[in-house]
């Protein structure tokens, strides 16, 4: 199965979605075979699942206009979120029926593989029984929406790598109250104040097991 | 996640490449999505349904299932007019996980063309189709 890896940078999240659905589009009308899987990073969004999410907003629209962060709807799966940069964001635009996976194995995999990028940090990672997504302890430091189109997957997943985690405090994340956000520097302060981690070393982190994973299935 | 061999796939049911079932009395088939779809969804929150009326050829998109982990979109196996929909799935989505062929059911139509019906797989081929 054919796919390309794009570093994209930092795009805004109105531009990688009309980027998702040319892809998409491209793939539904086999006018693209290969799969394309876009890292990315977004500046400061606040996004709404295809259900909405407002409602766990706990600041007003007039202090998020002075923040300059916008709240954009969206069709994935899951509630509200928070992106910005220092947060790896992958849209893996993948044929899921070519690839003969069904969503519940495609989630496992990014969930598997957001787990080993932690783990090359020295951060210790897991899924949760109760909620989805990655966590340390009850710290989630991974989230993973989706939205499947023709056997075609878009949207994906966003790991916290030293994005600010302020904003996260502004909403209960994926409407789930009593939990914190986490990225992996924070992890790594935890254990050395000097702790840090760049960008570059996560997608790296990230290409390796991602091609590591669709080799292997 | 189920072993394809625990699957529960009823043999008097057809079943669609997109993970659809239908079920035929007389010229009116109840669709549903199968135990295989419910199982790689996960937890269902939310059923999108079209309304009574809605017409859709086979392979229209007719509605949507919200899992906690993706929204996917429900094709219509075959052409037909909505005559009924699931309501109980409004306040209880999780039908179509504990029960995808009875109470979860999703909608029935008035079938266009039986001929289509031939078009569907029964049991054992779309067993052979999840295998690979």
């Amino acid at each position: 199965m054919p796919f390309e890896l794009m570093d994209l940078g930092l795009v805004d999240y109105e531009k990688a979605l009309d980027l998702q659905q040319q892809y998409v589009t491209q793939k539904k009308n086999k006018a693209l075979e290969t799969d394309m899987i876009l890292m990315l990073e977004h500046p400061a969004v606040f996004t709404l699942g295809k259900r909405g999410g407002r409602e766990n907003l706990m600041v007003s629209e007039d202090f998020l206009k002075e923040q300059k962060v916008p709240v954009v709807q969206t069709g994935r799966g899951g509630n509200i979120t928070f992106h910005g940069p220092g947060q790896l964001v992958v849209y893996p635009i993948m044929d899921l029926d070519r690839a003969g996976m069904g969503v519940a194995d495609f989630v496992h995999l990014l969930e598997e593989i957001m787990i080993q990028m932690a783990g090359d940090v020295g951060v210790t990672a897991r899924r949760s029984s109760a909620n989805h997504g990655i966590w340390v302890e009850n710290r989630k430091l991974g989230s993973i929406g989706l939205s499947i189109t023709r056997g075609i997957s878009f949207h994906g997943l966003a790991l916290n790598a030293n994005v600010d985690l302020t904003p996260f405090s502004w909403v209960n994340p994926c409407g789930l109250s009593g939990v914190s956000m986490t990225s992996l520097e924070n992890e790594l302060q935890q254990k050395s104040p000097k702790g840090s981690i760049s960008m570059p070393v996560v997608k790296e982190s990230f290409v390796r097991h991602f091609t590591r994973a669709i080799k292997s299935t | 996640m189920k072993e394809i061999n625990e699957l529960n796939l009823p043999e008097n049911l057809k079943y669609s490449k997109d993970h659809e079932w239908v079920g035929v009395e007389g010229d009116v088939a109840t669709i549903g999505i199968n135990d295989y779809a419910q199982d790689q969804l996960g937890e269902v929150v939310f059923v999108e349904v079209p309304e009574v009326g809605d017409t859709f050829d086979a392979e229209d998109e007719f509605g949507t299932v919200e899992s906690v982990k993706a929204v996917s979109e429900l094709y219509c196996p075959i052409a037909g007019e909505v005559v009924a929909i699931n309501e109980d799935l409004e306040d209880a989505p999780e039908l179509v996980n504990e029960s995808p062929y009875e109470k979860g059911w999703i909608m029935k139509i008035k079938v266009a063309d039986a001929s289509e019906l031939d078009n569907l797989m029964d049991k054992a081929a779309y067993f052979e189709m999840l295998k690979g």
